[in-house]
């Protein structure tokens, strides 16, 4: 009780100090101060309604007014009186993608002024897209699409996508899942450059336009093995498949991944030269949603399409299921790489009858190869050519064997090279297990150059079935891909491809 | 207002308690119609002043000293029938059971039988089946008391043409649960299954249950939607004599229970009760639009509390099964109140609890060989075996009110019913990467589920008769709530083929799942029914007309999640499901484990669908010629379905995808005319015709957008809405002609022989179909298919063997052999892609089988039975013919149901001097047969698609009646 009189009464002595300091001046006020939020606010191209609110102080005995000025920002309450502790600024945000800002200042009536400034980022327009395209339609590097659903290009139309554009898929498993499906008879028109790729991915993924145009082609946020964010790219002609429905040949069935009640998953036709269109330096990434055990959707599914159609320049990044797979068709495709699939990284059915030329496959966690051979009594070859392939690096391991095949797969595969190890390790560094290949069923296949990467006594223990080791087959060998095409892919940036 | 019902009935329990007399009980009924008698006079020989006449049941009641007497029934116009060594003791209730009598003849004045003689005959049944207006077959109460059968189910076994699948659901004549119906105390109760037309029959103990009557054709004044047989189950509303029983049973299956090995979920505290206690509950974020996820924009935090909040437990348990274990509890009276009016009342309770264990499930897919023509032999997709556990809890409580005057009666039945039957199982599963459509890969999977159900069912009725006028009023107001959920299905299936040991893999055996599915509907009817008695053509005659309306109401939905890993390297020390939601693996930890919705809002796998039928008929009973009864009726039936669901791509907001809200998917005014004619050959012998239009619809989930996921064999469902392929999407109903004709002969003693034949027509009906297209998951469709026809012949025979020896009466031999030809036109499509996979030296037709319809059903009994030492000793036969189960399509072969050969033998001694005391045996399966279904394709070895092995069961049961 002393103790806080005391402390009462030297306060009041202090005051009384204090107020005969100055003893004849002309009246003195606090400056004014503004505070602007610190951190910096992403806004939608052109969205409305916004607000920011600046913290400001003046002196008690004066009045204050403000003025707000801003750069690709439209405010709807530039100037006016300041009353409490705040000012809050009511704009509309420009369509120049990029920066923003807002300064206010406060002038009190006795002139003193302060100001301070709210940064924004105006970002990409984002278009949610939830009807199928039926007409024609471009969708443009300047705006960022995101897939609300199952979209497919149909009725014959033709969707052209531009150079640096980013599509994402909304988050979904099950029929839930979103993709993008080019049906039958339609067109994709997706053509990227080495400099400003297509990118395919998660709207959880923070990669803007802006990032492929300087050359980051990385995600920001995710890493490469994130996958099943959302579906993935599908393109769906009239091309032969040896699929069994009808006629035990030509036919159509529904695409894996799709419900069969979705009469857009249905491919297969009877015209070998279909085109679908174009679709080069695209990387699609952390896709492959399910919709039941063993049923998902690949990163790029080609079910029956045609050789008229140009499919090159390919990365496909942490897809939960194969990374490329084609169903029938006769389409040739160039420069791939497939990074972390979820499950097989290069898939073939139902006798394709195209060339994979030049591709590197690194860590898939099912099969490298997992090659199936007809499903009806068409029987087309295909070709796999010019390719290397990571099984084991670093802590990711193939998880199914180096190459699956079945006793009918009707695959000519030449100068690919296994790079390794191609065997698990334990932890005094010793054998632990060997990745393996079918050697049993390749009656239909025939290898060329297929080298491994492994001591020639070794390459038996690769061996499913303990050999004989199918004829074109040898140890040693070095990477076959032309890795120099694949500058443009996040794969490469990373280091992921370095040594090939 | 509970208690004060309660406390009426107490009150007046108490005032009918008399001193010092006795009561004599029993109903009369007219011989010739088979029908209860109105108004008889019932008097002791003794002393006439003592008596009764007999009420709109033609039952009486009469209350006299203790001592002998002779009940005497008299009539107008009918002989006098004399009953006598009538005793009555003390307080206690002499059931004189059925009485018949006959118009009188000039031969027969009178006549005289005793007590004891009336009492165990089962001749009213067989009466009312003689000169019924219909083809039926049925068990009386007598019957059953005679018998000693417990619940509905045992007994209905006993009655011609019918089959018994799964121990609870009940067929005629070998066609399928689309065809049958089953109707409570005259209206429809949906089962606990409401995909179902028919009832659980297990749930009903015999003692409360008036008569089992199966009507093999149809007349205007039942519901139209039957084809091969209306079951209607009629609960007692006066029980003759105060009836208060307790019974427990056991029952023992070696490769069964006590087993150690039992799979089984931990469940929660009330899974014994048959309800889940919210263990199983979804997590109420999980309902959020916007579940935390890595990219839903919650913290780190919110996404490991939203993975937590989900029940951890992914693993089958491996724990002792017990025994079978069952009890029941029933009470029934009735009272004579002041006026003379009487209030019958009655109750029951049971409680059973089920463990099943199969040690040797098989379910396989085959393929025909795809590229090969010349090769026969299937080619194996997918197969899973493995061990699967059951639990299944139900609790019945039946409770039923009714009074009556002379002319009126009322009557409120309520009844609750509540079933939990909880799933384990664990399955090796090895996929064939060669088969078309499948990326081959081995894995190990736990399922888990749970399956809830309830039933809550009210009935009121009232019936009104006045002799003099002929007309008789009937109504009846019957609303039932039911409701089917699964909660959280859990499947968790490791690959194990891969490098480095067990692993998710999304691209072969999947990543865990969970599901809810919750179902909710209403039912509730009303129907009037009128009667009027009057002459034509100098004969009895009956009109009948009268109105119905059904409301039911559906609201569906199911939730779908699975397990993600955001990035991170998974690494199981074991292939443990309860490993995987441990904290460590949880997110941001690595693997990162997170759950995804596979829902969107709205959810395109919820629905609301609702029915309003409207029925109204007319019905005319006559003989245009003496000895031929005719009833020639029209109904006519406008039944409106409504719908509101949508297609997954309206649910995402494509304008392509179809919404459909509240809009008429069905909507038919159909008439459904039917003649009957029964020509007496002799007293003993019938010669009878009919024909009748029904029809068969669409269920509300067939007509739906629903697609359902089996998680354990990965089949989809998909509802009929869908436009796949060249199916429309339109769904119709099923429209059949029947033609039945039977000759049938009554032998005394309740002996039977009768032959009859019928034909029915089917205008498109619906079967399940293989969704050609889509071959990388099972899926299925419900589809009109080609036209179809059955045609078939019915023997029927019960004989006891006093033709052999007099001494043998007691054994009788009951049997019914069924014969069916079934035939469907096959669409151009269904031909079309059988005849792609045609294999070298086959000849494909253009008809095949109808699915569902079995080509033989073979009933057999032999039964001994001795009232006066309360001995029942019964050998029951069954089996039904391979039945196409699945209809296959190009790829896949059709799948047959083989003949399961159940053999079971029951033994039943009743004890002590009143026979109050019953003990009873049974023998279920002693054939050791399995349950299966294969795979068929020319020159092919069959293949399992589906194999359980129910095992041999021993049963023992007792029950007191106090």
């Amino acid at each position: 009780m002393n103790l806080r009189f005391l402390l009462a009464l030297l306060a009041m002595v202090a005051l009384v100090f204090t107020s005969c300091d100055d003893d004849n001046p002309a009246p003195s006020f606090d400056n004014p101060t503004v505070t602007a939020p610190t951190t910096i606010v992403n806004l939608a191209s052109g969205v409305t309604g916004q607000s920011v609110t600046f913290d400001v102080t003046f002196d008690s005995e004066l009045t204050a007014s403000y003025s707000a000025t801003g750069s690709n920002v439209t405010i709807s309450n530039p100037s006016g009186d300041v009353a409490g502790g705040s000012v809050t600024i009511n704009f509309d945000a420009g369509t120049t993608t990029g920066g923003a800002s807002i300064t206010l200042t406060v002038t009190d009536s006795e002139g003193q002024s302060a100001s301070g400034t709210a940064v924004f980022t105006v970002d990409q327009p984002v278009v949610r897209v939830t009807s199928n395209v039926s007409s024609d339609a471009t969708w443009t590097a300047d705006n960022t699409y995101i897939l609300g659903g199952r979209i497919a290009v149909t009725d014959g139309a033709t969707l052209t996508i531009e150079p640096g554009t980013v599509i994402k898929g909304e988050a979904g498993t099950g029929v839930n899942a979103t993709a993008l499906l080019v049906a039958r008879g339609s067109m994709i028109n997706a053509v990227g450059t080495a400099s400003l790729p297509i990118i395919f991915t998660s709207v959880a993924d923070e990669i803007t336009p802006a990032d492929v145009a300087a050359g980051n082609y990385a995600s920001p946020n995710l890493d490469p093995d994130i996958n099943g964010l959302w579906g993935g790219v599908i393109i769906l002609g009239n091309a032969p498949i040896s699929a069994s429905n009808d006629d035990m040949d030509i036919s159509e069935v529904a695409i894996e991944g799709i419900p069969s009640t979705d009469p857009n998953g249905l491919y297969g036709g009877n015209n070998a030269a279909d085109n679908s269109g174009s679709f080069s330096y695209v990387s699609i990434r952390h896709g492959g949603s399910n919709i039941g055990a063993g049923n998902e959707i690949n990163g790029l599914t080609l079910g029956g399409v045609g050789s008229a159609t140009t499919i090159s320049n390919i990365e496909v990044v942490a897809n939960q299921d194969d990374g490329v797979e084609w169903f029938g068709g006769t389409v040739s495709v160039s420069n791939v790489v497939v990074w972390n699939a979820g499950d097989d990284a290069i898939d073939t059915d139902q006798a394709w009858a195209g060339t994979l030329d030049n591709f590197v496959v690194v860590t898939p966690s099912g099969s490298c190869f997992e090659l199936d051979g007809p499903e009806g009594t068409l029987v087309e070859r295909h070709a796999i050519t010019n390719g290397s392939v990571v099984a084991i690096n670093g802590s990711r391991t193939t998880g199914g064997l180096l190459i699956d095949t079945d006793s009918g797969t009707p695959v000519d595969m030449s100068n690919v090279h296994f790079v390794g190890p191609l065997f698990t390790t334990d932890d005094d560094g010793n054998v632990d297990e060997y990745l393996v290949m079918t050697d049993d069923e390749v009656a239909a296949s025939t290898f060329s150059n297929v080298t491994f990467d492994i001591d020639a006594a070794d390459l038996i223990n690769l061996m499913e079935q303990g050999g004989p080791i199918p004829a074109g087959i040898s140890a040693g060998g070095s990477p076959q891909a032309d890795v120099s095409v694949f500058g443009w892919t996040w794969a490469n940036e990373v280091g992921g491809l370095d040594g090939l | 207002m509970k208690n004060i019902l309660l406390l009426t009935l107490f009150s007046l329990m108490a005032t009918l308690v008399v001193a010092q007399e006795g009561i004599i009980r029993g109903t009369v009924f007219d011989d010739g119609f088979g029908e209860s008698v109105i108004g008889a006079n019932v008097a002791l020989a003794e002393d006439p002043s003592i008596g009764t006449s007999t009420d709109l049941d033609g039952a009486f009641s009469i209350s006299v000293a203790p001592g002998t007497y002779t009940v005497t029934v008299s009539y107008i116009g009918y002989q006098t029938v004399s009953i006598s060594d009538v005793v009555v003791t003390d307080g206690e209730v002499t059931v004189l059971g059925e009485i018949r009598i006959s118009e009188a003849s000039e031969q027969l004045e009178e006549v005289v039988v005793t007590a004891k003689a009336i009492r165990t005959t089962e001749v009213a049944l067989l009466t009312v089946k003689k000169k019924s207006s219909v083809m039926m077959d049925g068990i009386s109460s007598a019957r059953m008391q005679l018998t000693g059968d417990g619940t509905a189910v045992e007994a209905a076994k006993r009655v011609t043409g019918v089959s018994i699948e799964g121990g609870k659901y009940v067929y005629v004549r070998g066609l399928g649960d689309r065809y049958s119906k089953t109707t409570l105390n005259g209206v429809d109760v949906p089962g606990l299954d409401p995909d179902r037309n028919t009832l659980q029959m297990d749930i009903f103990p015999t003692n409360l249950i008036d008569n089992i009557v199966i009507s093999k054709n149809f007349t205007a004044d039942m519901p139209a939607d039957f084809t091969g047989g209306l079951l209607n189950i009629q609960t007692k509303d006066f029980p003759d004599e105060e009836n208060f029983s307790v019974s427990v049973g056991l029952s023992y299956n070696p490769d069964m229970h006590l087993n150690s090995d039992w799979l089984t979920d931990v469940g929660g505290d009330t899974d014994f009760l048959g309800y889940d206690d919210g263990t199983r509950e979804i997590p109420a974020d999980a309902l959020s639009d916007n579940i935390p996820t890595p990219i839903s924009g919650a913290s780190d935090q919110e996404v490991t509390d939203f993975v937590q909040s989900f029940n951890p437990n992914l693993a089958a348990q491996r724990e002792n099964s017990f025994l079978d274990f069952s009890a029941g509890l029933s009470y029934g009276n009735q009272s004579i109140l002041k006026n003379d009016a009487k209030l019958g009342y009655i109750f029951s309770l049971s409680y059973k609890t089920n463990y099943t264990f199969y040690d040797d499930v098989f379910y396989g897919e085959y393929q025909r060989n795809a590229n090969d023509e010349t090769v026969n032999e299937l080619v194996y997709a997918n197969i899973q075996e493995g061990q699967l556990g059951e639990k299944n809890v139900l609790i019945g409580v039946l409770g039923g009110l009714a009074y009556k005057t002379k002319r009126n009666k009322y009557r409120l039945t309520a009844m609750r019913l509540q079933n939990g039957e909880s799933r384990a199982a664990q399955f090796s599963i090895d996929d064939n990467g060669s088969a078309v459509g499948h990326s081959g890969y081995l894995a190990e999977s736990d399922n888990l589920e749970y399956n809830q159900r309830s039933l809550t069912n009210v009935l009121l009725n009232g019936t009104h008769v006045n002799e003099e006028t002929g007309w008789e009023i009937d109504w009846r107001l019957s609303p039932t709530w039911s409701t089917l959920d699964d909660p959280d299905i859990r499947k968790t299936a490791f690959t194990t083929d891969q490098v480095g040991g067990p692993v998710f893999n999304a691209g072969a055996g999947g990543n865990p799942s969970r599901i809810w599915r919750s179902l909710s509907e209403i039912n509730a009817i009303a129907k009037v029914d009128f009667t009027k008695d009057y002459s034509l053509f100098g004969e009895d005659a009956k009109l009948k007309f009268g109105a119905s309306h059904t409301y039911k109401d559906r609201e569906y939905e199911i939730l779908f999640f699975d397990v993600q890993f955001f990035g991170g390297n998974q690494d199981w020390e074991a292939a443990d499901p309860n490993l995987v939601l441990d904290p460590k693996n949880i997110y941001p930890n690595s693997p990162n484990i997170y759950f995804q919705s596979g829902n969107s809002d709205p959810n395109p796998n919820q629905y609301q669908s609702d029915v309003n039928n409207t029925g109204v008929y007319v019905s005319n009973e006559f003989f245009p010629f003496p000895k031929l009864k005719t009833i020639l009726g029209v109904r006519a039936e406008n039944f409106v379905q409504r719908h509101t669901g949508r297609d997954q791509l309206a649910a995402q907001g494509n304008p392509e995808g179809r919404s459909l809200d509240n809009e008429e998917v069905l909507n038919s005014l159909d008439f459904f005319p039917t003649a009957n004619f029964i020509y007496e050959l002799t007293e003993e012998q019938n010669l009878r015709a009919s024909y009748s239009r029904t029809i068969a619809r669409p269920s509300f989930k067939e007509l739906s957008f629903a697609q359902i996921l089996d998680p354990v064999t990965n089949r989809i469902f998909n509802g009929t809405l869908f436009q796949t392929g060249d199916w429309d999407g339109n769904l119709v109903e099923t429209r059949i002609d029947n033609i039945d004709l039977r000759w049938e002969r009554f032998l005394p003693g309740g002996q039977i022989f009768s032959v009859s034949a019928f034909y029915k027509n089917f205008d498109s009906p619906i079967e399940l179909v293989r969704i050609p297209e889509q071959q990388t998951t099972p899926e299925f469709q419900p589809r009109n298919v080609g036209n179809g026809r059955v045609y078939g012949v019915e023997v029927e025979v019960r004989k006891n063997f006093a033709f052999i020896s007099e001494s043998l009466s007691r054994l009788a031999f009951s049997g019914n052999v069924t014969f069916v030809e079934s035939q469907i036109d096959m669409t151009e499509t269904e031909f079309q892609a059988r005849k792609n996979f045609e294999r070298e030296g086959e000849n494909i037709e253009n008809t095949r089988d109808m699915a569902g319809q079995a080509p033989y059903v073979i009933n057999a009994g032999l039964t001994y039975g001795d009232s006066e030492t309360g001995l029942d000793i019964g050998l029951f036969y069954n089996v039904k013919g391979e039945t196409l189960t699945i209809v296959g399509s190009g790829l896949y072969p059709d799948i047959y149901f083989q003949p399961f050969h159940s053999l079971n033998f029951s033994i039943n001694k009743r004890l002590g001097e009143d026979k109050n005391t019953a003990i009873d045996f049974k023998v279920s399966n002693i054939l050791n047969d399995k349950r299966e279904s294969f795979f068929q394709s020319f020159n092919a070895d069959d293949q399992i698609f589906s194999r359980l092995s129910p095992g041999i069961t021993f049963g023992i049961g007792f029950s007191h009646k106090f």
